[in-house]
């Protein structure tokens, strides 16, 4: 899935920018990390893609489909094919790891079967189907980035967004969390990560966006990132 | 199937999280139906009591004395104005000969009286209570008639009553159904609450609207529906030990208020279906309106 700003910007009330005329196109199995410093525009960024935020100005156009003109119908339908791991987790308190990530294939009516091996699949992915039947409370915070990494895979999304997904982890997780998203990139998905880890980005090398009070400064293939 | 099974897990958790608010919810409502169902009952009942005593009431118009005059054309003139239900002649001897009969042994005072006084006159039956004043008004206003006689006081009283009953039965219908909705509305609305990160959280994984919403629908659409089981039950324990008592202390009115089990039972369904459409009302409004603020992107 492929991914186009032009001339976006987006101000939030009452004149908050949080993103000035940013004009990026990103081709389908793409790796790319969005860096800056905190308030730069990251999560906007991301948020735009994932019609969390709409545009003020400009266009963002993801697999073909202009975000502003997508119907509030055909929203959930889009975003299944978006898997997204944000800053917060984003899980579901009530549910356990296993029902976490089968209510995602559950919210597309994919027979009890398919949910069942599917979700024991990217469980094992990421390592924990011994937590499986722990609720998100239960698990550290690196467990529970890992929950939303295997629920953002159970749909097996062409484009997947990660909003600091090692923010919060020591580097062992961090180096593991990386691995898979290599590993989906590999596959031919296209991941977009918003990070300020300077290890992270300068250790693989992918195409960089960088942003800074809201303006793309720099956009460098096999980047690195100074903080 | 998976939805349904989702649908129903969900809902029977929502139910579960929030027992003691569903609690008070249904009790809530279950009471107000109570009172919507035996209010709507009484004012059956003394509607039907009433509409009995309508139709007992009647208009006597007598006829100027003229032997010229076409009793029959006068009857039709009658019978078209629009508050005339039926219209029965009496000619004189007829007359004279009811009221021997009702006088009994006093009979024999009339032949004092020489010639039969009594001209023809109609006997004039109305569909309502209401419509005597008018029709009163309109017969004077004929010529062929000479006096009309009526039981004005007692139209009056019953059509007074027959008004405050139905508007009594309105106003307690309206207060019924707004406390019932807003008791509903505000638990969906706490569990919607409750929920608002896990709602945000499926929407953003690509559960659609109605997806989400279902159990919360659900989920009121239970609470009034048990409510008005519950109200439904109250009314069946209620109404036959009353009808019971009117019937050994009242028994002139037991021929007229409602017996028949079987239509106390469909009231009862009806006031089911009426709490559960309530109920499913309200939650899809404060979903709607819940989900709508919490999906809508910034």
């Amino acid at each position: 899935m492929n991914i186009n700003f032009s001339g976006v910007s987006k101000i939030f009330h009452p004149d908050i920018a949080a993103l000035v005329d940013v004009s990026v196109n990103i081709e389908q199995g793409e790796f790319v990390y969005v860096v800056g410093q905190t308030g730069s525009g990251k999560s906007t960024f991301l948020k735009l893609i994932t019609r969390e935020l709409l545009p003020t100005r400009g266009v963002v156009s993801v697999g073909g489909h202009d975000m502003k003109r997508m119907k509030a119908s055909d929203v959930p339908y889009y975003r299944r094919d978006v898997g997204l791991v944000a800053q917060d987790f984003r899980l579901i308190p009530s549910l356990t790891v296993y029902e976490n990530i089968a209510f995602v294939m559950e919210a597309m009516s994919v027979p009890k079967r398919i949910v069942a091996e599917r979700a024991k699949d990217v469980i094992n992915q990421v390592g924990l189907w011994r937590r499986k039947s722990m609720r998100p409370a239960q698990l550290s915070g690196g467990e529970q980035q890992r929950v939303a990494i295997a629920r953002a895979l159970a749909n097996s999304p062409s484009l997947f967004i990660a909003d600091e997904p090692t923010g919060n982890l020591d580097f062992h997780t961090s180096a593991d969390v990386m691995k898979i998203l290599f590993t989906i990139n590999a596959a031919g998905v296209t991941v977009v990560m918003s990070t300020h880890n300077q290890a992270i980005v300068n250790a693989s090398r992918q195409r960089v966006l960088e942003l800074d009070g809201g303006r793309l400064i720099r956009d460098e293939k096999g980047g690195t990132y100074s903080g | 199937m998976t939805t349904l099974r989702y649908v129903l897990r969900d809902t029977l958790r929502l139910v579960i999280h929030h027992w003691v608010l569903g609690m008070l919810t249904l009790i809530t409502a279950g009471v107000m139906l109570w009172v919507l169902g035996v209010t709507t009952l009484l004012s059956l009942n003394l509607q039907t009591l009433l509409s009995q005593l309508e139709s007992e009431l009647a208009v006597q118009a007598y006829l100027v004395k003229d032997n010229t005059l076409d009793v029959e054309a006068v009857a039709r003139k009658i019978q078209a104005l629009e508050y005339v239900y039926t219209v029965k002649a009496f000619s004189p001897a007829d007359s004279l000969a009811k009221l021997q009969q009702k006088m009994g042994s006093q009979s024999r005072a009339l032949e004092m009286l020489g010639d039969n006084p009594i001209p023809w006159n109609f006997e004039i039956h109305v569909n309502s209570a209401t419509d005597v004043e008018p029709l009163v008004q309109a017969l004077k206003s004929m010529p062929e008639v000479d006096d009309v006689v009526y039981a004005g006081l007692v139209v009056k009283r019953i059509s007074a009553l027959s008004r405050v009953s139905s508007r009594g039965a309105w106003v307690m219908f309206v207060l019924a159904v707004i406390i019932t909705a807003l008791v509903v509305y505000n638990t969906i609305h706490i569990s919607l609450y409750s929920r608002r990160e896990e709602i945000g959280a499926m929407y953003l994984v690509g559960a659609t609207r109605a997806y989400i919403a279902t159990p919360f629908i659900l989920e009121g659409t239970l609470l009034a529906f048990f409510g008005a089981l519950l109200a439904g039950g109250g009314i069946i324990g209620a109404y036959f030990p009353g009808v019971e008592m009117i019937r050994e202390n009242l028994p002139l009115l037991a021929n007229v208020i409602i017996t028949d089990k079987m239509v106390i039972w469909r009231f009862c369904g009806l006031l089911a279906g009426f709490g559960a459409t309530l109920g499913w009302v309200c939650s899809y409004l404060v979903v709607s309106r819940f989900i709508n603020s919490i999906t809508r992107p910034e």
